[in-house]
């Protein structure tokens, strides 16, 4: 995380100076963005000689990120395809997703997620901290294990390969 | 060959913005048609979120400059983090407040959940109230 | 005029036509918390219009309002579930 904080200042420090000193490009956002990255990517490259850990994580970050822009978009499509086709295809349940995080940072970071995307809202977290309540717009009764299972193998697992 | 760049970056960003439109017009619409709070809520969330972040970032590909870019982002940003905080909140409240949920609802494993808050309702109640008292 | 006008203008209709449906789901809304969903979605929706509107106008400081309201709008409806939860019946 440190690193992290690090060389997003430094890559954020190159961008100015780019600007105001070299002139290198206008004031476009698509440069800025470029030399961001290029800058960042450098970084992250160096990185594998003192912090092995956080030159591991990012590609998982990004994945996490990428997986989840895709599901979001995936979820909004399929309850675009329910609201306005006449009849309802949703078969709401609210269900326990038994869980293996076990931090705030985690359980948050799950419950803000599961809450954006497959027809799932986050209701509670019961009190021993060992479930989770979600309410699904589509659970069939035969179903419910996959589900479960679907959700814990694409969320829980990246997030916890990211913070542990 | 001679490519228009202008006329590239208007496409893109047309097409971010009709589709940022389309789905904040199912949200709006969902939040009309579906059956109870519950459904509402969990469509409404996601259709908000993901078609007022495609308006915004359609804009911002149109704009192509660094301070609007960041202004852009730290919109995105605010509310990709504080709109499932919102509806959290708001649906636990609707849970607590009994809002009732839409019959078709499989309630089997939320049984326990809420045998438990009927047992613990007086208990917080109580706290509710020495709490505002104290403040 | 060319498309993006065009596509600027039929976005601004359409947010309007949403702002309505919001409307009328916080007029009819069987509970209160019904009408606070409602609000997050208008201002979701003001969002979208403001940074339309200042695209046609040219007034790019109204950004600036837009990023104000997507902090404020979750505050709103954060406060309102925490009097409803204080509120005794």
């Amino acid at each position: 995380m440190n690193t992290f904080l690090i060389h997003f200042a430094i890559a954020a420090y190159a961008v100015t100076w780019a600007i105001g000193k070299l002139n290198w490009f206008d004031d476009s956002a698509a440069m800025t963005i470029l030399v961001f990255l290029v800058a960042f990517t450098f970084l992250w490259l160096s990185s594998i000689l003192y912090d092995r850990n956080y030159f591991r994580k990012i590609p998982k970050v990004l994945g996490l990120f990428f997986f989840f822009l895709k599901e979001l978009i995936m979820a909004n499509l399929k309850i675009a395809y329910d609201i306005i086709t006449p009849r309802y295809f949703m078969n709401p349940s609210i269900i326990a997703l038994p869980l293996k995080a076990s931090t705030d940072l985690e359980i948050s970071l799950l419950a803000n997620m599961l809450t954006l995307t497959p027809g799932s809202l986050s209701v509670d977290v019961s009190e021993d901290r060992k479930e989770l309540y979600v309410h699904l717009l589509y659970a069939d009764d035969e179903k419910v294990e996959s589900i479960k299972k679907e959700l814990k193998d694409g969320f829980e697992k990246r997030i916890l390969a990211i913070t542990r | 060959m001679d490519i228009d760049l202008e006329f590239v970056k208007e496409i893109i960003s047309s097409a971010f913005i009709l589709a940022g439109v389309f789905f904040m017009l199912v949200a709006s619409i969902g939040l009309l048609r579906l059956p109870d709070f519950y459904t509402r809520m969990s469509a409404i969330t996601k259709g908000a979120t993901l078609g007022m972040g495609m308006i915004v970032i359609g804009i911002g590909v149109y704009f192509n400059d660094t301070e609007i870019m960041l202004k852009i982002l730290a919109i995105l940003f605010f509310t990709l983090i504080t709109s499932p905080v919102a509806a959290h909140a708001i649906t636990r409240t609707a849970i607590y407040k009994k809002v009732p949920l839409w019959k078709k609802t499989d309630l089997k494993e939320f049984q326990n959940y809420l045998q438990k808050r009927e047992l613990d309702k007086d208990e917080v109640e109580d706290q509710l109230q020495k709490n505002s008292k104290r403040l | 005029m060319n498309i993006f006008d065009t596509t600027l203008l039929i976005a601004f209709f359409v947010l309007g036509v949403c702002l309505l449906l919001a409307a009328i789901r916080f007029a009819m809304g069987p509970s209160l918390l019904d009408r606070i969903t409602a609000f997050d979605l208008i201002v979701a929706n003001v969002i979208g219009i403001i940074v339309i509107y200042s695209k046609l106008t040219r007034d790019f400081e109204l950004i600036d309002v837009a990023l104000i309201l997507s902090l404020f709008g979750f505050l709103g409806s954060i406060s309102f579930t925490y009097y409803m939860l204080r509120r005794n019946n």
